[in-house]
């Protein structure tokens, strides 16, 4: 037996990453429709919110900020990334992938990168929406958002990855995308506030993945918990505990799901 | 080296050879139902190619995925330069070059930045440039890849496995789809890569590829290996063939020792393991007859012969 010797130091994880991501962004601005996309679906929201009265109750930035973090990780990051993913798969590029010296993870990440590059930027131009059509307020406080943000962006992440298993095609991420798409836009509270729910079931539904999301994001940006009451920073921060860990919870759950069920290869 | 039939391990190896730095025992693996690779094993050295051919569906594929790291096996033990390449693939995988059967890179990148991608990735990558210009690649570098050929692909996916200076290299059927002297281009590549002292192991269905490259061979049937040794080992399970014509009026043909009558007058075949002792005393029985053998055809056993016997189902004999 021929033992291993150390070769050169070997790239590190971040990158390597770095090294994927640079090519698949370069990937994603050769697709005009992408980037034209990026940028419309800001400033949709930003015509949208305030006319259909969207994202709970208060002043209109801290609704259009929330709706922006949302909707982005819902209909941009986590559906972006299950057709990015199947798509990958069914042209034998994720597998190739995984045959050099990427770790599994590092592909997944790498080729995930765009999306939530272009999750953050989208959720930034909003920001800035909010700003020029003199609607910004300041946040109670800075780091829920960034969390909710953060965490969101894993979860969907991790839940894109999972969903592959059942996607067969890019096409038909369309149909297997919907029950977390429709969950997340009835039961998150941002199309429709949980207070419209019996409190027995509103309890229930600030169990399903994206409410978290949401909770935090608008404890952080409007002041406001999941019932509309209105608090300062003491007091958003006494809400939080919940919400991060149910989030948690899902990112730890999605954790042990995903590398179980993702498959790397088209089904033979 | 002997010859093993059938054979639980790919022929042993010459004393004093180089350690394995692929080592496969009893190797199985399943696909829910079907067992596509039952138990084989076979060892490889630095400097060596290694030939795994069968037929479609004969496991050959399974059985490369364990090795490269892609899949886990359902039992036996695979290592390689002493890791296992899935539980210990951070160890392995500098040092392991794979080409897949089938792959895809990303469309829209151009051949330089797929070469330059993969480069970043690698502990100790060759020079894109010299990447580029190993395969020919150098002038299609600013195209897209989705513009290439199929050959084209194929080389390009070719320097990829090779841009680390691997030590152990995996190439699943490197030449399907090459034009013939593309293929030659692989084989100076794979050839150039053993000078350097890297073990290679193959699959093919490319019998002369495997005759021009492998130092051993072996032939899987239904996840087993069933054959194994060099080519002219392998050769050596068939009967050469003799074939002629007798004219007509002719005596009936004598019985010769070590020759088994295939198909009788007046086109006659002959199957012998003794060609030699039996073509001289065939033609001394024509002579005394005063017989021309019409078209008379001596032919050795080839590796083709060996490989269709084994696909047909027949027991290496």
């Amino acid at each position: 037996m021929t033992a291993l010797t150390a070769p050169a130091p070997a790239p590190s994880g971040l990158r390597r990453v770095r090294a994927l991501a640079a090519a698949e962004t370069r990937l994603l601005l050769r697709n005009r429709t992408a980037v034209v996309n990026s940028v419309l679906l800001p400033l949709f929201l930003v015509a949208v919110v305030p006319a259909a009265g969207l994202g709970g109750d208060g002043p209109l930035g801290p609704r259009l900020a929330v709706t922006a973090v949302a909707v982005t990780l819902v209909f941009l990051t986590y559906y972006n990334l299950v057709t990015t993913y199947v798509a990958r798969r069914e042209e034998l590029v994720l597998q190739r992938m995984r045959s050099g010296e990427l770790t599994p993870a590092e592909v997944l990440l790498g080729t995930a990168a765009p999306t939530l590059l272009v999750t953050l930027v989208q959720v930034a131009l909003v920001l800035a929406g909010t700003a020029v059509i003199g609607e910004w307020s300041t946040p109670t406080d800075v780091v829920l958002p960034v969390l909710a943000l953060l965490g969101g962006a894993a979860l969907m992440t991790l839940l894109a990855a999972a969903s592959t298993s059942f996607t067969r095609t890019a096409e038909s991420a369309q149909i297997t995308t919907l029950p977390l798409v429709t969950l997340a836009s009835v039961t998150s509270g941002v199309l429709v506030p949980l207070t419209a729910f019996p409190e027995q079931v509103a309890q229930v539904l600030r169990l399903t993945p994206v409410e978290p999301v949401v909770e935090l994001a608008r404890l952080g940006l409007a002041g406001q918990t999941w019932d509309g009451r209105t608090v300062d920073w003491a007091g958003a921060w006494a809400a939080a505990p919940q919400p991060l860990l149910v989030l948690a919870g899902w990112i730890a759950l999605a954790t042990l799901v995903a590398p179980r069920v993702f498959r790397w290869a088209p089904r033979r | 080296m002997q010859l093993t039939r059938p054979a639980p391990a790919a022929g042993p190896l010459p004393a004093g050879a180089a350690a394995p730095v692929v080592e496969v025992t009893d190797l199985r693996r399943r696909h829910g139902e079907v067992e596509a690779v039952r138990g084989i094993s076979f060892e490889v050295r630095p400097g060596e190619v290694f030939a795994l051919l069968g037929v479609n569906g004969a496991g050959k594929t399974s059985a490369l995925e364990v090795v490269e790291g892609l899949a886990p096996a359902s039992g036996g033990t695979v290592r390689v330069l002493g890791a296992d390449p899935v539980t210990e693939r951070a160890a392995v995988r500098p040092h392991l070059g794979v080409l897949l059967q089938s792959s895809g890179l990303p469309a829209d990148l151009t051949v330089r930045e797929t070469v330059a991608l993969w480069a970043a990735t690698l502990t100790a990558p060759r020079p894109v440039d010299e990447g580029l210009a190993q395969v020919g690649l150098t002038d299609r570098a600013g195209l897209r890849v989705r513009s290439l050929s199929g050959g084209e692909r194929r080389r390009l996916d070719l320097t990829l496995a090779l841009l680390g200076s691997p030590r152990v290299v995996v190439l699943d059927e490197p030449t399907t789809g090459l034009d013939p002297e593309s293929r030659r281009t692989v084989w100076a590549l794979v050839r150039q890569r053993v000078a350097e002292g890297a073990a290679v192991v193959l699959t093919t269905h490319h019998l002369e590829e495997a005759e021009e490259l492998a130092d051993r061979i072996a032939v899987m049937r239904a996840g087993r290996i069933v054959l194994s040794g060099t080519a002219a080992e392998i050769a050596a399970t068939q009967p050469a063939t003799v074939r002629f014509t007798l004219p007509a009026g002719a005596p009936a043909l004598p019985a010769v020792p070590g020759a088994q009558v295939v198909s009788a007058v007046p086109r006659v075949e002959l199957h012998t393991r003794a060609l030699q002792p039996v073509l001289t005393a065939l033609l001394a029985w024509a002579d005394a007859h005063d017989l021309v053998l019409g078209g008379l055809q001596a032919r050795a056993a080839s590796l083709e012969q060996a490989f269709l016997a084994v696909a047909d189902g027949a027991d290496p004999s």
